[in-house]
């Protein structure tokens, strides 16, 4: 059975002026218009007694759907290819997926309220590409609420591509020789630099992995 | 999705299910013209939670089952019966468990056997054989009609059948019989519009009904 992984690599795109510009430049690499998203993410940690190891798993929400549509997605660490991609896994899942995780003796530990948009093109691997903002949620739910932002004017981009054991080294290039492309406006956007000094691509990336998904976000109680 | 009875071979007492009774079940579905078809396969694995402390195992389910089913090979059920959930995800929920390390499985059951046309309905015969150890613990029928998928408008014409289908068996004086187990599907959310879910629930209400069985057995 051909198992099927995302490639993600989380880039920091700084203050909310640029996005503008990320959204022209994506639409001129993509060719093809952009989706609106709205995802409710709840993070979940496994109970104290659970696993040998604690483990997390995230349940999403996709709120622009009619119905709410479900997906369970988890996150693995660093990747032996280059400490910039992650591998994960995501399954859509039928309505009841969160009560059963909270069966099975997950916690939740906290929720996220991602808005932004979506590019889906293929450009050697099926690509995603998200720039979206995170808000933590301050009640229960409450989805609609003013959250607090989690990097206040600072959007995440994400890039994302399914692959199987078979073509994994493939699609981790295509995924990387992508990003290349979008490395002038992380610089253009990165805070408190004038646009004279040019970091490189490598350590612009890695002090941005640094902050990058929600480990640096987490909060023990809800 | 066409209305399913799933049924399983409840052995009369003292006695249990052997290849030989699975062999006169096969028969006696080619003799009222069953025509056979071709062959089918189910998986029932269990999960266990692995804990740091084993004296707060009661807090966690004992009944947990992942199931996939040969109509959606791409798609796998998570059963909670105690608790009436059904969870229908992709199979990638399978290495997303695996990478978890917070639940492992244990037993693993396959169903497995031929199906055979008759008529409106698609019968299938399956034993039930651990994957571990290869021995016979079960046998299962899946009764299937087409034309339906309202699991209310089918239920007087599968009962009939399941008379039919339990007069012809009954000529064989096998010691045993079929047993229909039919769960309140309300109690899962699932609606009178037949799907895998449902399936997947019957399932896993057999599969209680099996243990308890064998363990009257062992006693």
């Amino acid at each position: 059975k051909e198992k099927c992984y995302k490639l993600s690599l989380d880039l920091k795109q700084s203050t909310n002026g640029h996005v503008e510009a990320l959204e022209i430049l994506l639409l001129g690499l993509c060719g093809v218009p952009k989706e609106n998203l709205r995802v409710h993410e709840l993070c979940l940690k496994s109970g104290p007694n659970l696993g040998s190891e604690a483990s997390e798993i995230r349940i999403l929400c996709d709120l622009m759907q009619p119905e709410p549509a479900w997906t369970v997605r988890h996150v693995g660490g660093a990747d032996q290819i280059s400490v910039l991609v992650r591998t994960m896994v995501e399954s859509k899942a039928s309505k009841h997926v969160l009560r059963l995780f909270y069966l099975l003796g997950y916690k939740l530990d906290h929720e996220l309220l991602r808005v932004g948009f979506a590019f889906h093109f293929q450009r050697g691997a099926q690509i995603t590409v998200t720039v979206s903002s995170y808000s933590r949620l301050l009640k229960l739910h409450a989805t609609d609420d003013d959250n607090v932002p989690v990097t206040p004017g600072i959007q995440m981009v994400e890039v994302t591509a399914p692959a199987s054991a078979e073509n994994y080294t493939e699609v981790a290039a295509a995924v990387s020789s992508f990003c290349e492309y979008l490395a002038p406006l992380l610089h253009l956007s990165k805070p408190g630099v004038s646009t004279g000094v040019v970091p490189t691509a490598a350590a612009a990336a890695a002090s941005l992995m640094s902050f990058s998904g929600s480990t640096n976000i987490r909060h023990s109680e809800v | 999705m066409p209305i399913k009875w799933v049924l399983h071979w409840q052995p009369n007492a003292g006695h249990t299910v052997n290849s030989q009774i699975l062999a006169e079940v096969s028969q006696c579905v080619e003799s009222i013209n069953g025509v056979k078809e071709g062959k089918w396969k189910a998986t029932l694995s269990f999960y266990r939670p692995l804990l740091k402390d084993q004296s707060n195992a009661a807090e966690f389910p004992r009944d947990f089952l992942g199931i996939s089913l040969p109509e959606q090979p791409n798609k796998y059920y998570f059963v909670l019966r105690g608790h009436r959930l059904v969870v229908e995800a992709d199979s990638t929920i399978q290495t997303i468990m695996e990478k978890l390390q917070s639940y492992k499985t244990r037993v693993a059951l396959n169903f497995e056997g031929f199906q055979y046309q008759l008529g409106d309905f698609q019968l299938r015969v399956g034993k039930v054989v651990s994957i571990q150890s290869e021995s016979l613990r079960g046998i299962v029928m899946e009764m299937e009609y087409k034309p339906s998928s309202s699991w209310e408008k089918s239920h007087k014409i599968m009962g009939e059948f399941f008379d039919i289908w339990q007069e012809a068996l009954s000529k064989r004086q096998l010691p045993g019989h079929f047993v229909h187990m039919e769960p309140n599907f309300g109690e899962y959310g699932l609606s009178g519009q037949y799907t895998l879910q449902h399936t997947a629930v019957q399932y896993a209400t057999l599969m209680l009904q099996m243990i308890a069985t064998a363990q009257s057995v062992r006693n």
